[in-house]
């Protein structure tokens, strides 16, 4: 009967049975409506309305009620079945799980990274609306200049969109009183600072506005990680003091373990403890610029309203301080959320890496699923008859894919142990490209994802063998046991996944190329100094003991004549920061604007900029930059000499592209004093391998000293050297902090730790792809040649060679990876501009990888098909023949 | 694809639902079909347990897999009978069943007797 013509009670009551299972429905479901309709004629027949009312409520009930219990039998009866098929098929589920452990386990691994920085909230109330607002001189191409008091005054007191503006600058201290003296990372905030971000105080209390009083006494506010692994977490540790830039500080607060942006710091102090913002001359000047400015988003205020509101300040400030904002500078102030700011280093990143563990987890599912088929083939006439016994169709798809959940679960439990012993590494390696790193873990979210992942996996490649399956269940009884016919669509299906195999893997291998090749370039670069021998330490000398010039220029010049006395130190040299230091890649160049003496502006253009480097004498000879024109300082240089620069050969391209620049004057102070060029020094990539050199002016420290790094050309291993340096400077000043010892081969290893664990994970990815898709090969080329034994046979039989039937099986196998790999061509022409962020001197479409990787797929696709093919080249016709 | 117990180990499956119970009982006499069954045990407990079209058939499903009931080879009569109708019947292992709920209620009713919950309620 046609359902539409069906009374409707019949109707809905069909519906009502789809809740029931499939198996269930066909069975009992006719004999059901029948029970139902003869319920309703007795109704009709004797009846009223209150017992129709009550027939349908029992009817729907009962039917409600029975269903889980039914679908819960068979999910028990399929997975007993599964665990038993699971076991049965040691091999091949052990070989799935692992394939599929993998896959699983590289997302989960990276989902959680992702996660942790790209995803989840900052771990503040309402952190979202927290935004970091910066200044810029957008003529310049400067896009983050720091705040003077004034301006900080300004933005805080003239915002309509903010409820809270706090400043926030770092500084290295020394600590004494615990060991030698050390080195602590000290953040300088304003008294609301922890207010603003809703950071309640583990111990003690926070800032109050007293504490910023100029004058007041000074209060610090440890970090967890400074307490606990500095003092034990005494929870005695209130009231403490500590002596600090000649001060006693004492400890009022810890804090909780909460992340720490822009840096993590040991210790917080407000803004009247820190010598150089407390200084009448820094706060009086508007041009005197050090700190960042931090705001929380008033609620209901839009992120654009405060964008809105900051250019209103920002153009009353340029009218009313012309000469602290000239026109040419093109003066702007700023804000984006603070999320995006120390995330957005990390994003090109982890997308691509998660873009590959999930190609990796695609080729897991299609090698499972090819295994399956191969697997279902042997399985298949019990599943046919199982069907010709009445077992329905979708029954047996449930079966599949409830085996398939198995195996993925399983698969999925092993990828979590994978992505939780790799997290450590994983961390560290998100620590190069965001503060956020510390945060990765593997919570709550991060479970669903694998379960999520395992769930997807399980249907993908359940669905693709069940299908299959199902395709080929009636006609695998009625032509027998050869199956030929259904066998060919199937190896279609079959030559279909690897093909697809092989495309993903040759995508993920660009990937991977791509990242290696650049790397090798990246190692390669000629970065402009001489790294081997050199050892680099950060030297941190008070400044309140050494507060006027005359003082720090000596004790540089005493530190600098003793370690050159040590034996076998051939040259020494103290200066603002070395190149490719961790510090100064993170916190970027110290720019500046300057004049060229005898150059005017042309109204509206932009004045000339540098990045400034404060350096000693023998600082070019240390680092082994070489000195292309001019002289070198001397000591004579600064002091009372004359004034006097040099700059580097980026600069001279740059301002003086066709004349001599030696002997022209320069100014950085708006001409009050005009520094003559001495000397042009080689360009040096002082800020990453991959980033340019930028024009840069170098100052002797006779004229401005700020001697924060110390570095030492030895004669021989310079790690060999460290101690005796370290000596020989507390033996000059046992008050100054040496840290951070490294050679300068370690620095610039180091400053290439993101790239190269980028490469190292997309290689693993890649490798992972090329093995799997390489067994995929050889394990459907063995498959056919067993099906065509007969047929190879009668060909021996025929005359054929066995060098002929080699070549027909490795023809084979190379047109599955060749046909792969043109379409995993298109597919990486399509993407690689996702990958295009992280090269460096390679274009995404560099032709030799891409010939490169197709090489090595295809060589792989032969080597994986050879096994096979010589085997069906052995072939015994005789034995073939007399084989079925 | 029904898993017959074997007999000896059908206390485990005791006790039964009443309502299960219940169509053991009634196909003790004779075969029925569905509706019958669902008839018959509204009438014998005098409308207090009813059976819907859900309930009734999972539980048949339940007793055929179990082997305690099985599909008679009785068909329905061309014309008198909706076609749609199977009939069921109480196999050896069923009855057994039936008759070790039996025992347990009776041995149950029993204890109550022995505690001399049947007396009558002292009035206050």
């Amino acid at each position: 009967m046609n359902p539409a013509t069906l009374p409707r009670s019949q109707r809905i009551f069909r519906a009502l049975l789809r809740v029931l299972p499939f198996d269930f429905q066909t069975n009992y479901g006719h004999e059901m409506e029948g029970v139902f309709h003869e319920q309703e004629r007795e109704i009709k027949e004797r009846g009223g309305p209150m017992d129709f009312l009550k027939l349908w409520s029992e009817t729907i009930a009962g039917i409600f009620r029975t269903a889980p219990s039914e679908h819960w039998e068979i999910l028990k009866q399929d997975l007993a079945y599964g665990l038993r098929m699971m076991r049965k098929n040691a091999g091949f589920t052990v070989i799935a799980v692992l394939t599929l452990g993998l896959g699983i386990g590289a997302n989960t691994a990276i989902f959680s990274v992702v996660h942790a920085v790209l995803l989840r909230p900052l771990p503040y109330p309402e952190g979202d609306r927290l935004a970091f607002i910066r200044q810029q001189a957008q003529k310049l191409g400067i896009n983050d200049i720091a705040f003077s008091t004034h301006e900080i005054e300004d933005y805080r007191g003239q915002n309509q969109t903010l409820s809270g503006l706090v400043e926030y600058h770092t500084m290295s201290f020394i600590l004494y009183g615990h060991g030698d003296p050390d080195r602590i990372r000290t953040a300088v905030v304003s008294a609301n600072y922890f207010d603003l971000f809703k950071v309640q105080p583990l111990l003690g209390r926070a800032f109050l506005a007293e504490d910023d009083k100029l004058g007041a006494p000074a209060v610090l506010i440890l970090s967890y990680e400074y307490w606990k692994n500095k003092f034990g977490a005494d929870p005695g540790i209130l009231g403490r003091t500590f002596e600090l830039n000649d001060r006693l500080h004492t400890v009022v607060g810890v804090l909780p373990p909460v992340p720490q942006y822009p840096v993590e710091s040991d210790v917080y102090m407000p803004t009247s403890a820190c010598p150089f913002r407390s200084a009448q001359k820094f706060i009086d000047n508007r041009d005197a610029r050090m700190m960042r400015a931090f705001g929380r988003l008033k609620p209901g205020v839009t992120l654009a309203q405060a964008r809105a509101d900051l250019a209103t300040i920002a153009g009353r400030l340029k009218s009313e301080y012309p000469k602290s904002y000239p026109d040419n500078m093109g003066y702007a102030a700023v804000s984006s959320p603070l999320q995006e700011e120390l995330t957005q280093g990390a994003r090109p990143t982890l997308l691509v890496l998660l873009a590959a563990a999930v190609f990796v987890l695609l080729i897991a599912c299609a090698n499972v699923a090819n295994l399956t088929l191969a697997r279902m083939s042997r399985r298949e006439r019990e599943l046919a008859v199982r069907t010709a016994l009445g077992a329905g169709r979708s029954r047996l798809l449930r079966q599949l894919l409830t085996e398939s959940f198995l195996m993925a679960l399983v698969g999925g439990a092993l990828g979590l142990v994978l992505a939780y012993s790799s997290l450590e590494l994983l961390t560290q390696f998100a620590a190069r490209l965001t503060p956020r790193a510390r945060e990765i873990n593997i919570d709550a979210s991060v479970l669903a994802f694998t379960l999520l992942a395992a769930l997807g996996t399980s249907i993908i490649f359940g669905t693709i063998s069940a299908v299959f399956t199902r395709a080929n269940l009636s006609s695998s009884l009625k032509e027998g046991s050869t199956g030929v016919g259904a066998g060919q669509s199937k190896n279609r299906v079959r030559s279909a996944l690897i093909v697809s195999q092989v495309a993903f893997s040759f995508m993920l291998l660009i990937g991977a190329g791509l990242m290696l090749r650049s790397l090798i370039k990246m190692l390669r670069v000629d970065a402009g100094f001489v790294p081997q021998r050199v050892l680099a330490m950060r030297t941190t000398i008070s400044f309140s003991k050494y507060a006027k010039q005359e003082q720090l220029v000596e004790v540089i010049k005493k530190i600098l004549d003793r370690v050159q006395a040590e034996p076998g130190v051939i040259s020494a040299a103290m200066s603002s920061s070395y190149p490719l230091d961790s510090e100064t890649i993170s916190v970027g160049p110290n720019s500046g604007t300057f004049k060229i003496q005898g150059r005017e502006l042309a109204p509206g253009e932009a004045p000339p900029v540098g990045s400034y480097s404060l350096i000693s004498p023998a600082y070019f000879r240390t680092l082994g930059i070489p000195l292309n024109e001019g002289r070198e300082f001397t000591e004579a240089d600064g002091g009372k000499g004359p004034i006097v620069a040099m700059i580097n050969e980026a600069m001279k391209r740059r301002f003086w592209p066709n004349e001599d620049p030696i002997g022209r004057s320069i100014s950085y102070d708006d001409g009050a004093t005009w520094a003559t060029i001495v000397g042009i020094a080689g360009d040096v990539r002082e800020f990453g391998l991959d980033r340019p050199a930028l024009p840069e002016i170098y100052i002797p420290h006779s004229q401005i000293a700020a001697p924060s790094t110390l570095s030492a050309r030895t004669m021989a291993d310079p790690r060999s050297m460290g101690e005796a340096i370290v000596r020989a400077v507390h033996e000059v000043d046992p008050q100054i902090a040496v840290t951070h010892v490294v050679t300068l081969e370690q620095a610039r290893a180091e400053s290439t730790t993101s790239p190269r664990v980028t490469a190292t994970l997309l290689g693993i990815f890649g490798g992972l792809a090329l093995v799997i898709a390489a067994a995929g090969i050889g394990g459907i080329m063995a498959l056919a040649v067993s099906q065509r034994v007969r047929e190879i046979g009668i060909r021996i039989a025929l005359g054929a060679q066995p060098s002929k039937i080699l070549g027909m099986i490795l023809g084979h196998g190379l047109l599955l990876a060749a046909v792969g790999v043109g379409i995993g061509l298109a597919g990486a022409l399509a993407v690689t501009g996702l990958v295009k962020s992280l090269l460096f001197e390679i274009t995404p479409t560099d032709p030799a990888t891409f010939l490169g990787v197709a090489v090595v797929l295809v060589s792989a696709a032969i080597i994986a098909s050879y096994l096979p093919a010589r085997r069906a080249a052995a072939i015994d016709p005789i034995e073939a023949l007399r084989t079925e | 694809m029904s898993h017959h117990r074997e007999t000896g180990h059908e206390e485990q499956q005791l006790p039964l639902t009443p309502a299960m119970f219940h169509v053991l009982l009634t196909l003790a006499d004779e075969e029925m079909h569905g509706y019958a069954i669902l008839k018959e045990v509204e009438r014998r407990t005098e409308g207090k347990v009813r059976l819907s079209a859900g309930t009734l058939y999972g539980i048949i499903r339940r007793l055929n897999e179990e082997g305690w009931i099985v599909e008679s080879n009785k068909r329905p009569t061309a014309g008198l009978d909706d076609e749609r109708r199977r009939y069921y019947r109480l196999t050896e292992l069923g009855r057994h069943v039936a008759v070790g709920e039996a025992r347990r209620l009776e041995e149950l009713l029993e204890m109550a007797r022995s505690k001399k919950l049947f007396s009558k309620p002292k009035l206050a």
